[in-house]
């Protein structure tokens, strides 16, 4: 069967059901997996729900639509603190890409390259999840849980991504590493946001690693050392190896584990060096 | 389980019943027999089945026929109103932006799309000043057609087609 409600309690009443029901946003994770599968479950098509589309203020935070794709978050007017995710969706795929998937679709797929999660948790955003028995709000930490494996209930439906205020000082980027520049698996990419006094202190860091472990991850003792410190050329230097120990990496195609470490070392440094570089500008 | 949709076809109405599983790429090809976007891939890794949709560029691959009921398609063919040619096609031509000519549909309807994009001022990944209107410049143009792949590598024509049409 194919659902394709323009409420949100259609959906939920399709999902309380409790049949196989596949969800599906922009298709770009789910058609290529279902290629030369034969398709036997229902599928609740949400994007004519005119509810989950859009970018908006509510109680002082942003909140983007579980609909709102790729290319709108790159062209909305969004404050500073999120250039970081805003740099990640123009990296996603290509232009075609972009005009389909969907933020909360890259969530919910919960691949260990998912370009946004890194992004999220730099930013400490939330999920906000709805089913017939109510609405919850995770955040993105709790939700994506491993490789593909996130805390969303059968019945449930991601509704949208919640994204705190930042300090008007913060500054973020999203650096990732791929074999080439386009279309490829990233090796490992590093979203990173500080927050700055005017004289340069760092009040917070928060930086995040994808692709190196089973689910991003951000490095605690790496924003502990950066606490206090001024956010000026040669930051990069702090980063060291022991500040990754939160990180996981595999051995496969793409390279080594001990590879994919040192370039999640290098990119987290760069990426420290161009927020300084931005600052100093 | 089947359905009934209307598509805007290249500027005609075309009804068809379908299968709810039917991409749209399978649509156009299969049941209305519009060929000029390809399957290259079926994974919307390579760009040959883009069309214009609702005016933006999308991988006809990765999406199902009933999500866009009433939607207007353009396809490469379309582009050439009353067999006038369009600039983007003529420009292919010109520079012999093509060799098998498999990508070609795909590549013409995304550059058409891609032009209207930095036209209307969308930053892409390589954009540097994110204020003004967007210069085309070689970068730019190579960075927002990365999702169409050509296996012949017919790149350095293409773009010089590409340049040419944009300015
Ligand atoms: C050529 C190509 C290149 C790509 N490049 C990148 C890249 O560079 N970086 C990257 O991170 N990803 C990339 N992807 C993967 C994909 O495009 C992204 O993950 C995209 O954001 C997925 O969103 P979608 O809306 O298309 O998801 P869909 O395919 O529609 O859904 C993905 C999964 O999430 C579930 N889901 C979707 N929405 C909801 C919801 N609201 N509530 C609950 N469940 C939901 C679906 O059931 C499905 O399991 C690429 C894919 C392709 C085909
Ligand atoms: S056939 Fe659709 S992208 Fe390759
Ligand atoms: S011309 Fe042959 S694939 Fe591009």
């Amino acid at each position: 069967m194919y659902l394709r409600p323009s409420m949100v309690e259609e959906a939920l009443a399709a999902l309380a059901e409790g049949g196989p029901t596949t969800i599906l946003a922009g298709g770009t994770d789910y058609y290529p997996a279902r290629v030369g599968r034969p398709l036997t479950e229902d599928i609740l098509d949400i994007t004519a729900i005119a509810a989950l589309r859009g970018i908006g203020e509510r109680d002082g935070a942003l909140r983007i639509g579980a609909a709102v794709r790729w290319t709108e978050i790159a062209e909305a007017a969004l404050p500073p603190s999120l250039r970081c995710l805003q740099l990640a969706a123009r990296e996603i795929g290509g232009r075609q890409i972009q005009n389909a998937g969907t933020l909360a679709g890259n969530l919910c797929n919960a691949s260990p390259a998912a370009d946004g999660v890194p992004c999220l948790l730099a930013l400490d955003a939330e999920v906000e999840l709805a089913s017939a028995r109510g609405t919850r709000r995770l955040p993105v930490a709790e939700f994506v849980r491993g490789n593909r494996r996130t805390a969303r209930r059968p019945d449930e439906l991601m509704t949208a991504i919640i994204v705190p205020r930042c300090a008007e000082a913060a500054r973020s980027t999203f650096l990732k590493l791929g074999a080439r520049r386009y279309l490829v698996i990233s090796i490992v990419m590093v979203a990173a946001l500080i927050e700055a006094a005017p004289d340069g202190a760092i009040a917070a860091a928060r930086i995040a690693v994808g692709a190196c472990s089973a689910a991003a991850q951000r490095l605690p003792l790496l924003e502990a050392v950066l606490r206090g410190r001024r956010l000026a050329s040669g930051i990069g230097c702090l980063v060291a190896a022991e500040h990754l120990g939160e990180l996981a990496p595999i051995d496969d195609v793409r390279g080594t584990a001990a590879y994919r470490r040192e370039a999640a070392r290098r990119l987290v440094a760069r990426a420290l060096d161009e927020l300084a570089a931005e600052a100093a500008a | 389980m089947e359905a009934r949709i209307t598509l805007q076809v290249d500027g005609e109405r075309r009804a068809l019943t379908l299968d709810t599983r039917t991409t749209l790429l399978d649509a156009l090809r299969d049941h209305l027999g519009v060929m000029s976007p390809k399957k290259g891939c079926d994974h919307g890794q390579c760009g040959a089945c883009t069309v214009l949709l609702d005016g933006r560029r999308a991988t006809t691959c990765l999406s199902f026929a009933v999500a866009h009921d009433g939607a207007a398609i353009t396809t490469a063919q379309g582009l050439a109103a009353n067999g006038a040619l369009h600039p983007v096609q003529r420009a292919f031509i010109a520079h012999d932006g093509l060799q098998c000519g498999y990508c070609t549909p795909g590549q013409i309807c995304s550059a058409v799309g891609m032009i209207e994009e930095a036209r209307a001022g969308h930053p892409s990944h390589v954009t540097k000043d994110l204020t003004g209107p967007v210069a085309l410049t070689d970068d730019e143009i190579r960075e927002r057609m990365s999702g169409n792949l050509c296996r012949c590598g017919a790149y350095v024509n293409i773009l010089a087609a590409i340049r040419e049409a944009a300015s």
